[in-house]
């Protein structure tokens, strides 16, 4: 079965991938949402531009759909990006990063449900910490590019999910009830590197914006 | 001693891990086969049976795989799919309800499972009617939401507890 990829640029999205191609599935197209909103509802969006060079390592064609992101406006400019797909590379269904997100799981079901493709969650409702170690197993070289919880602050951005980002992450977990895995916006992510791909991503530049707990990393890669 | 057996309804591996690992991790120590492989000395085994759900549109079932549901004293719970099978092995027919999102429900019956209003996560295209022998344990304002049989320890939620409703499972592995 012909998938596409709902890619973010971030972890769940590219971790959802690999584990859709270890199953056996091909990914034929990449579909990146390019939200103006920073808030948007649905639509991680630090970095997300980068998601070109992440094509190019993938060598997979990506489909960028810009969307205002605006609440609901932004599920209209997935399903025109989703029918995009369909025509252009004939997919069957779709693979995405969801995790815990009720909001967004449901309203992709529901896109799909109405084009009549597939919807594979392969990170639904998973260990969050459990996943973190699987990541660092199959070799995901991720970055922290964005912040969004007491108290992590500028100091993480840029840091790699490794055993020490673990260890880390999940006292803070504990003490301040965020989650492991920043799936509730706590921290974003950027993939520099996987198994899915033919080569590594350098970074050339970082920028940091933002104050207090809320920061984002523009990260400038090759 | 508690012998959990999850029975897998999925249509292959990826969406196994989207609907059958989250029901596995709340039950820890479990064996879990696909319903085309259960045997009778799995069935025989186990003391809790778990029919998981699966991805929408997959409602193709091999129905005589689920024969031993009609004769079964096992403690078993199905789960979307699971309550579909129930329904239709005891032949009623499912009805057109899709329903994407969260959903509010009411216990109607006093049951081990769970009691109160709560809201809980709904993924299916197909409904059910009761089925004879069968009492509707809960419901939403426009579906049966859970049931249980009159005289046996079977019941089926419509719903998927696996996602904000796990104390539902593990109440079930408790009774």
């Amino acid at each position: 079965m012909k998938l596409g990829v709902l890619l973010s640029g971030g972890k769940d999205s590219l971790y959802a991938a690999y584990l859709a191609r270890e199953s056996g599935f091909e990914l034929t197209c990449l579909i990146t949402l390019v939200s103006k909103n920073p808030n948007s509802f649905m639509f991680h969006t630090p970095a997300i531009e980068k998601t070109i060079k992440q094509s190019e390592a993938l060598n997979l064609p990506l489909i960028l759909q810009k969307t205002p992101g605006k609440k609901e406006k932004e599920l209209k400019d997935l399903e025109i990006a989703i029918k995009k797909a369909i025509k252009d590379y004939g997919i069957e269904g779709v693979v995405t990063g969801a995790i815990e997100s009720v909001y967004q799981s449901s309203r992709i079901q529901k896109i799909c449900k109405k084009l009549r493709i597939k919807c594979f969650n392969p990170l639904w409702q998973k260990d969050q910490k459990e996943y973190l170690k699987e990541l660092v197993r199959n070799r995901f070289n991720v970055i922290i590019t964005a912040v969004g919880a007491y108290p992590l602050d500028d100091s993480w951005l840029g840091k790699k999910i490794d055993k020490n980002f673990i260890k880390q992450i999940s006292f803070l977990s504990e003490k301040y009830k965020i989650h492991v895995a920043g799936e509730g916006g706590e921290f974003e992510t950027f993939v520099l590197h996987c198994p899915l791909f033919s080569h590594a991503l350098k970074i050339k530049d970082t920028q940091k914006f933002g104050e207090k707990n809320s920061w984002r990393m523009e990260v400038e890669v090759e | 001693m508690t012998n959990i057996l999850i029975i897998d309804t999925t249509s292959n591996p990826l969406h196994k891990i989207e609907f059958v690992n989250p029901i596995r991790d709340i039950v820890g120590k479990c064996k879990v086969a696909h319903y085309t492989k259960v045997t009778l000395k799995k069935l025989h085994e186990a003391t809790h049976i778990i029919i998981s759900g699966s991805a929408l549109g997959e409602t193709d079932y091999n129905l005589e795989r689920f024969n031993w549901l009609k004769n079964t004293n096992r403690k078993v719970l199905g789960i979307c799919s699971g309550i579909q099978i129930i329904s239709l092995i005891n032949q009623n027919k499912l009805k057109k309800f899709s329903s994407i999102g969260m959903t509010k429900i009411k216990t109607k019956k006093k049951n081990p499972l769970f009691e109160g209003n709560f809201e809980a996560y709904s993924l299916h295209n197909y409904g059910i009617d009761l089925p004879k022998n069968f009492e509707a344990i809960a419901k939403s304002s426009k579906e049966i939401q859970a049931i249980k049989h009159k005289t046996k320890p079977i019941y089926g939620v419509l719903f998927h507890p696996e996602v904000r409703n796990k104390k539902i499972i593990k109440n079930f592995i408790s009774i």
